[in-house]
């Protein structure tokens, strides 16, 4: 079984990197394959599993550099083996499958494996400069003068021995946390950053093969804040359905930034997982894809509601009452949907209704609503539910009894209407307009 | 109406005859004779249609229905007149083929028993309650780029031709049909909807449909198109049907009211009677 490896080379091997962006990529890389491990500067993949998954090598390869790029990754290179891709890594040679392994190894400098750049000085001396010249001299004289793991690692690089990897394993709950280069006094400046972390979070979900419903964003404020300013502060951003994609968990947050006020500069942030749920992968159709997008309808509602409030995206759920006003009730995006049969009515129901009935001026005893009305067909008497009661503000309770003939009116500008009039009501006996057959 | 029917006619007739005269016509083939492209012709069908459900209406508009990947403007006089009634049928089509009716800002609350009673099942609704100009037309972009199936319904009462130019840029990458409801008042002003139409209500349960804008060439005249809203036609007596009979009897007390009659026929049978 021949091996696929990538080299992710995080940075120079002067500088010194920080332990928390490997462990964020490594995260992050776990979304490709299981095999991920961490040696030095760089983390390794080994993804010989998963290039069918991917689609083929070519797109496996642009998938991983271009997400590694986004990642902060300096530069990824390919190889059999990893310290072989490593070593490419280090000489800046993309491709290690271009030709044989033993042919493009023997030409790079001997410093780009760990294990004999322990020896430099002395390889020098001997007249060494690429790994070819470290492989021509004896091998019983380079394991009494060097150490076993000179040796090994040459073995290793050139895949004449098996490699041992201590594999990452996925931890049970997202938590990431990352320092800001600079201060940062707007809440939509922390996007750039929390950016990332969802990166490493959805890297995260992917291998988990489970979708956010819900996650936090939390950021701490610098130490020369004021003291009202307090620790910091944390958002939390809830979804309909559990989701893994970054652009759509961007939107969403950038959303929610942009009603929060940050009290002082902040100056690291982390985002958590706080509720995730299994999700199932979609099977991707041989044709033209429709299923997709339902599923992106529900992402732009989603970004809507965030925009313009709770209450404000709305489903309606039938209800099974004879009066006008209880027969639907319109529920925000999350509540729950129920899938209860209703019986429809059979008495014709206008389209549009009023929410407060429309209180109808008189003329000889008729109702006129722009013009006089003609009254075609009626009454469809509604009454009862004397059951019901409402608290009102002042706190006395409100009966919403009903005592109703309704009537289909005719108006020669505003068309078929559905109005009613109020019975056994002595001062109230009037006629109200309630609906309109649009 | 008599008159109107010559109106429909007259641009197919017309340039047919001068081209005869000019060139001769009658000794070419057919074949030539249907491929010269006259000004008056309705332009072919680029893109997908969705029927109205309306047979008169649908031999007027381009390609037989209402464009989809396209902007559709409706005036009417005044807001939740006949929206359902005018879009009902083909709505429901675009529901059966699983899509999603999205209604942004509408003018009342919308009834789903009524709606379920045109064929609009209740999980197929969406309202989207954005109140302010700036609200609406920022809700209807982004359905509009989300190429949604199904329809968008939005109700733009203030609307400036580069907005709306703006949402027909949109909306040329949507598949789905994007209807915007506006007064009547605005038929005099420019827009760059491709297609314009002018609905009002007659008196006998029917419609009275303006085309202002096609792509192709120009419509006079107004279509009348019989439609009962929801389960009322099971309801209705034949003397129900024609409303303006009953009317007429009550005109003589009515006439100075309130308002100006829609339909001026009323009047006219009180006088021959």
């Amino acid at each position: 079984m021949s091996m696929h490896w990538a080299a992710l080379l995080t940075n120079d091997r002067t500088s010194n990197s920080s332990a928390c962006d490997m462990a964020g990529i490594a995260l992050w890389a776990l979304q490709f394959t299981p095999r991920v491990t961490c040696s030095g500067q760089a983390v390794m993949l080994e993804m010989a599993q998963s290039l069918r998954l991917f689609g083929g090598q070519a797109q496996l390869h642009t998938q991983v550099e271009s997400g590694a790029k986004e990642m902060g990754v300096r530069f990824t290179a390919w190889a059999p083996t990893s310290l072989a891709a490593l070593a490419f890594a280090e000489a800046g040679i993309a491709d290690g499958f271009a030709k044989p392994l033993a042919q493009m190894l023997d030409l790079l400098p001997f410093d780009c494996l760990s294990a004999v750049r322990v020896h430099a000085a002395t390889l020098a001396r001997l007249g060494c400069k690429t790994l070819a010249d470290v492989r021509k001299l004896p091998r019983s004289g380079i394991s009494r003068r060097f150490d076993k793991e000179l040796l090994l690692a040459l073995d290793q690089a050139y895949g004449l021995r098996p490699e041992i990897c201590r594999w990452i394993t996925l931890p049970l709950s997202f938590a990431a946390r990352l320092e800001l280069p600079g201060r940062v006094d707007t809440a939509s400046g922390l996007l750039f950053g929390a950016r990332r972390l969802l990166l490493q979070m959805s890297g995260w979900l992917a291998a988990r093969h489970a979708g956010v419903t819900a996650f936090t964003l939390r950021w701490r404020h610098d130490d020369m804040r004021a003291r009202t300013a307090g620790e910091g502060g944390d958002i939390t951003i809830r979804t309909a359905e559990p989701t893994q994609n970054v652009d759509h968990l961007c939107r969403l947050l950038a959303e929610h930034l942009a009603q929060v006020v940050l009290l002082a500069p902040a100056s690291d942030i982390e985002v958590l997982a706080t509720e995730v749920s299994p999700m199932a992968e979609k099977n991707h159709s041989l044709l033209h894809d429709t299923v997709k997008q339902s599923e992106v309808l529900g992402q732009v509602l989603e970004r809507i509601e965030a925009r313009l409030g709770k209450k404000r995206v709305l489903l309606p759920k039938l209800v099974e009452d004879h009066r006008l006003e209880c027969m639907q009730c319109w529920q925000a995006l999350d509540s729950p949907r129920s899938n209860a049969v209703i019986n429809p009515t059979n008495v014709p129901q206008p389209a549009w209704i009023l929410r407060t009935p429309l209180k109808l001026a008189m003329l000889e005893n008729r109702p006129i609503y722009q013009g006089p009305l003609l009254l075609l067909l009626g009454p469809d008497r509604v009454e009862g539910s004397w059951w019901h009661r409402t608290q009102s503000n002042e706190g006395t309770s409100q009966s919403k009894t009903v005592q109703r003939d309704y009537w289909v009116a005719l108006s020669v500008h505003a068309g078929a209407l559905w109005i009613f009039q109020q019975r056994l009501d002595a001062e109230d006996a009037a006629w109200y307009l309630h609906g309109h057959f649009a | 109406m008599p008159a109107v029917t010559q109106h429909q006619e007259a641009p197919d007739s017309l340039p047919k005859d001068a081209l005869h005269q000019h060139v001769g016509l009658a000794q070419l083939s057919s074949r030539l004779v249907n491929a010269v492209w006259r000004g008056s012709d309705r332009v072919n069908a680029q893109h997908a249609v969705v029927p109205t459900g309306f047979a008169a209406l649908d031999a007027q508009l381009p390609g037989g229905g209402w464009p989809c990947q396209s902007l559709t403007e409706l005036l009417q006089p005044q807001a939740s007149l006949c929206e359902w009634r005018l879009l009902a049928s083909s709505l429901k089509r675009l529901v059966s083929e699983g899509g999603h009716i999205l209604m942004v800002g509408p003018p009342k609350r919308p009834h789903a028993p009524g709606l379920v009673q045109l064929g609009l099942p209740e999980k197929v609704l969406v309202w989207l309650a954005a109140d302010t100009p700036s609200e609406r037309l920022w809700t209807t972009e982004q359905l509009i780029k989300a190429n949604p199936r199904g329809a968008i319904l939005a109700w733009l009462p203030q609307v400036s031709p580069e907005q709306l130019r703006r949402l027909q840029v949109h909306a040329q990458a949507c598949d789905c049909p994007v209807f915007l409801f506006r007064p009547e008042l605005a038929r005099r002003d420019a827009s760059p909807a491709p297609l314009r139409v002018v609905a009002s209500l007659g008196m006998d349960w029917e419609l009275h449909v303006q085309i202002l804008k096609r792509r192709g060439g120009q419509h006079e005249g107004t279509l009348v198109l019989p439609s009962i809203p929801s389960l009322l036609a099971q309801v209705l007596t034949p003397r129900l049907l024609q409303p303006s009979q009953l009317l007429a009897k009550k005109e003589t007390f009515h006439v100075n009211a309130l308002g100006r009659a829609a339909n001026q026929r009323p009047h006219q049978q009180l006088v021959s009677l």
